[in-house]
C-alpha cells in the first residue's frame, strides 16, 4: 500500500478498491470492516471451482474526513468485474445500515450534534452489477441496497463516486442514480444496459459497441454532467474525489435533497420532461443533446481540458 | 413437473381474476389521472377494489407497444413506463397521506416483465433513473405503511423484476408449472458468459439455488414468500398476505418485511447462509471502534 500522501496524487482510474478507500478518508482514521483477514468469500464461486477473494471484491470500511464519520464502500473491478453476489452484497447493505444506526445513536447521544459530525456513506462504484455465478443472490442484494438507500433518506447522505475502469452498470446503475449526490471523473461511465447488450438485443444499427468513442460519449462523465446525472465532475485523482466528498460531507442533509435526480414526485416530473424531449429529438448521438443544451460546438466538448469544459459547458435544463 | 395453463403475457386478465368483479378503474389513482393513452402504454396503473378495499394496481401490458420508444414491447419497462409506475405509487401516497398506517391502501404489483428497455436513446437520457425512481417510490410507500404485494404471473427478469417486484413487502408467485420465470438470465446464457458448461451448472443448480432459474429456487433464497398452486389461488393468497403485512406493520415488525425481511428468510431457508454471518461480524467490528468515530466532546 502506497503512503497516504502519494495516494492523493494517484490516478483514481488506475487505483484498486482498497487504495481508493484508504485515500478517501483522513490519514490514520481508516478501519476496514469484514476485511480480507476475516476471510469471507463467496461459497457459490467455490462450488463452481472458481477463484475466490477474501474480501469478495468489495472493500467496506469506516474512516473520517475532518469531523465527519465516513462509511466507505469500494468495489474492485479486477475481481469478476466488481460483480455483486451474496457476500459482497451483504457487506454493501450492512455498511449503509450501520451508518443509519450510527446516525440515530449519535443524534440521541449528542443533542447539539452539528451537520459535519453526522455520518455520510460514500460508494465508489466499479461494477457491471449482478454476479452471474450467484445471480439470484445478487438480485436480492441489489433490492436490499435500494431499501437501505430509502431508509437513509433525510438522515445519512449517500455519495456516489464513479471514476474506475469498469464504470457503473447493470443494476448498480440505478443504485447510483438513487443516491443523493454523484461525483464522477471524465473517465467514469454510468449506465444501465451495457453497449454490447444493446447491440445484441437491438442490432448494430441501434448501437455499435465497437465504436468506443460513441460508447464513451453516451455514458461518460462529461455527458452525465451535461445531463445533470452527475453533480460534480473532478480530475482523475483520488485527492480530487476526496476534496469533493469533503465539501459535500459538511452540508446539511436538506441540501442533498436538492441534488437528487429522483426520489420525489417533483423529480419524476422533471425527468419526464427530459423523456418527452428524448421522444421529440430521438437523438442518434449524445452530441445532439449537448447542442440542444446550448453548446455551439459539441464536438469540441470531448477533448478540451477539463477546467475549460467546466467553465464553458452548458448543462441541459428541462 | 406437470405443465399447466400459463398466465404469461396476460397481465390484464390477471387483474380481472384478482380484484373484485368489474372494479378496476384504469388510469385513476386518488386525484391523479393518466389521460394520455400514448403515455407509457406498457404500464397499466389504476385503482380497484380487493375484498371491498381500495387497492392500487400496477401491471405490465405485454401486448402494448410504445411508438415513441420502440424498445418497449412484450411487457418491457421503458423510461415512460418506469416513471409512470413511480407516479402511480406517489399518487397512492398522496391519496392516503392523511390516513393512519392501518388504513393506507395496499399496492398490488402484477409481475410479468422480460426486462428494462435496452436502447441508445435510453442510455443517453439515463434509463437507470427511470427504474431507480420506481424502486425508491415503492420503498417510500412501503416504509410509509402501505402494504405492497408482488404477484409473479409470468416473467420476472433481472433489472425489471428489481424495480417491479423486489421492493414489495411480500412476493408471491405462481408455481413453476405455470411457466413462471424468475432469474437474471437463463442458465444457457450464464453458461456462455461465465464459461462453465451447461451440464455442470444444471447439476449444481439442483442443490444450489443461487444460479438456478425459477420460483422454487427463489423461494429457497427467501426471495418469494409463498408459491401459489392454482390460478384461483392468486386472489385469496394476495388478500391473506395483505392482512399479514398489515399485522406485521402494526406490531412494529417492518424489518420482517421487504428486502431486509427476505434476507432473514433466506437464512432460515438455508439459501443464503453466509449473509447473516457477514452482517454479524461487521456489527461486532464496528461496535468495537464506534467510539473513535463519535464527536469528541
Amino acid at each position: 500500500m502506497p503512503k497516504w500522501n502519494d495516494l492523493q496524487e494517484q490516478s483514481f482510474l488506475e487505483s484498486d478498491a482498497r487504495a481508493r478507500a484508504v485515500g478517501l478518508v483522513d490519514e490514520g482514521t481508516y478501519t476496514e470492516l469484514a476485511g480480507p483477514f476475516d476471510r469471507f468469500y463467496s461459497p457459490h464461486l467455490e462450488v463452481l471451482g472458481e477463484a475466490v477473494e477474501f474480501d469478495d471484491g468489495i472493500v467496506t470500511a469506516v474512516g473520517k474526513i475532518g469531523k465527519t464519520p465516513v462509511f466507505v464502500i469500494s468495489q474492485e473491478g479486477r475481481f469478476i468485474g466488481g460483480s455483486v453476489g451474496e457476500v459482497g452484497g451483504a457487506k454493501m447493505v450492512n455498511t449503509i445500515r450501520l451508518a443509519i444506526e450510527f446516525h440515530d445513536k449519535l443524534v440521541a447521544d449528542y443533542p447539539n450534534i452539528s451537520d459535519e459530525e453526522k455520518p455520510v456513506v460514500v460508494i465508489s462504484f466499479e461494477t457491471g452489477g449482478v454476479r452471474l455465478h450467484e445471480s439470484n443472490a445478487g438480485l436480492l442484494a441489489h433490492a436490499e441496497v435500494m431499501d437501505q438507500l430509502q431508509k437513509a433518506r433525510h438522515k445519512v447522505p449517500v455519495i456516489t463516486l464513479i471514476g474506475s475502469k469498469v464504470g457503473c452498470f447493470g443494476g448498480m446503475g440505478f443504485v447510483a442514480a438513487a443516491t443523493d449526490a454523484i461525483v464522477m471523473s471524465e473517465f467514469g461511465r454510468l449506465g444501465l444496459t451495457g453497449p454490447e447488450v444493446i447491440e445484441q438485443e437491438m442490432g448494430k444499427e441501434e448501437f455499435d459497441s465497437s465504436d468506443r468513442a460513441l460508447v464513451f460519449r453516451t455514458t461518460g462523465g462529461r455527458h452525465k454532467y451535461i445531463m445533470g446525472d452527475c453533480n460534480v465532475l473532478v480530475q482523475n485523482m483520488i485527492g480530487a474525489f476526496r476534496d469533493a466528498v469533503a465539501k459535500l460531507a459538511v452540508l446539511p442533509v436538506s441540501e442533498f435533497e436538492k441534488m437528487r435526480r429522483i426520489g420525489s414526485p417533483e423529480a419524476v416530473e422533471r425527468q419526464l420532461r427530459a423523456v418527452a424531449l428524448a421522444a421529440e429529438m430521438q437523438p442518434q448521438d449524445a452530441r445532439d443533446v449537448w447542442a440542444k443544451a446550448g453548446n455551439p460546438d459539441p464536438v469540441a466538448l470531448t477533448d478540451i481540458p477539463l477546467d475549460e469544459f467546466l467553465a464553458d459547458v452548458k448543462r441541459l435544463s428541462v | 413437473m406437470e405443465a399447466t395453463e400459463t398466465m404469461m403475457g396476460r397481465g390484464r386478465d390477471a387483474i380481472d381474476m384478482i380484484v373484485d368483479a368489474d372494479s378496476f378503474n384504469e388510469g385513476t389513482i386518488g386525484a391523479k389521472t393518466f389521460d394520455d393513452p400514448e403515455f407509457g402504454p406498457g404500464a397499466v396503473v389504476g385503482t380497484a377494489a380487493l375484498n371491498g378495499e381500495a387497492v392500487t394496481i400496477i401491471a405490465s401490458d405485454a401486448n402494448a407497444f410504445n411508438e415513441k420508444f420502440p424498445v418497449v414491447y412484450a411487457g418491457i419497462i421503458g423510461m415512460e413506463e418506469g416513471y409512470k409506475m413511480a407516479q402511480a405509487v406517489y399518487a397512492s401516497l398522496e391519496a392516503d397521506k392523511a390516513k393512519s398506517v392501518a388504513e393506507k391502501r395496499p399496492l398490488v404489483l402484477i409481475v410479468d416483465t422480460p426486462g428494462n428497455g435496452p436502447g441508445k436513446v435510453e442510455e443517453i437520457f439515463g434509463m437507470n433513473k427511470a427504474t431507480g425512481a420506481y424502486q425508491l417510490a415503492l420503498a417510500e410507500a412501503r416504509l410509509a405503511g402501505h402494504p405492497i404485494v408482488a404477484m409473479v404471473i409470468g416473467r420476472a427478469i433481472s433489472g425489471a423484476f428489481l424495480c417491479h417486484g423486489l421492493q414489495a413487502d411480500h412476493i408471491v408467485s405462481l408455481d413453476a408449472n405455470f411457466g413462471t420465470m424468475i432469474h437474471v438470465m437463463p442458465l444457457t446464457s450464464v453458461s456462455r458468459i461465465i464459461r462453465k458448461d451447461l451440464e455442470t451448472l444444471q447439476e449444481l443448480s439442483k442443490g444450489n439455488p443461487v444460479f438456478a432459474a425459477g420460483p422454487r429456487f427463489f423461494y429457497a433464497l427467501g426471495g418469494v414468500e409463498e408459491l401459489v398452486g392454482t390460478i384461483d389461488g392468486m386472489r385469496p393468497t394476495i388478500i391473506e398476505h395483505i392482512k399479514a403485512i398489515r399485522a406485521a406493520k402494526a406490531a412494529g415488525e417492518a424489518d420482517k418485511l421487504g428486502p431486509w425481511g427476505r434476507g432473514q428468510l433466506g437464512a432460515e431457508r438455508e439459501g443464503r447462509k453466509v449473509r447473516p454471518e457477514v452482517i454479524k461480524l461487521m456489527n461486532q467490528e464496528f461496535a468495537a471502534v464506534a467510539e473513535k468515530y463519535a464527536p469528541s466532546r
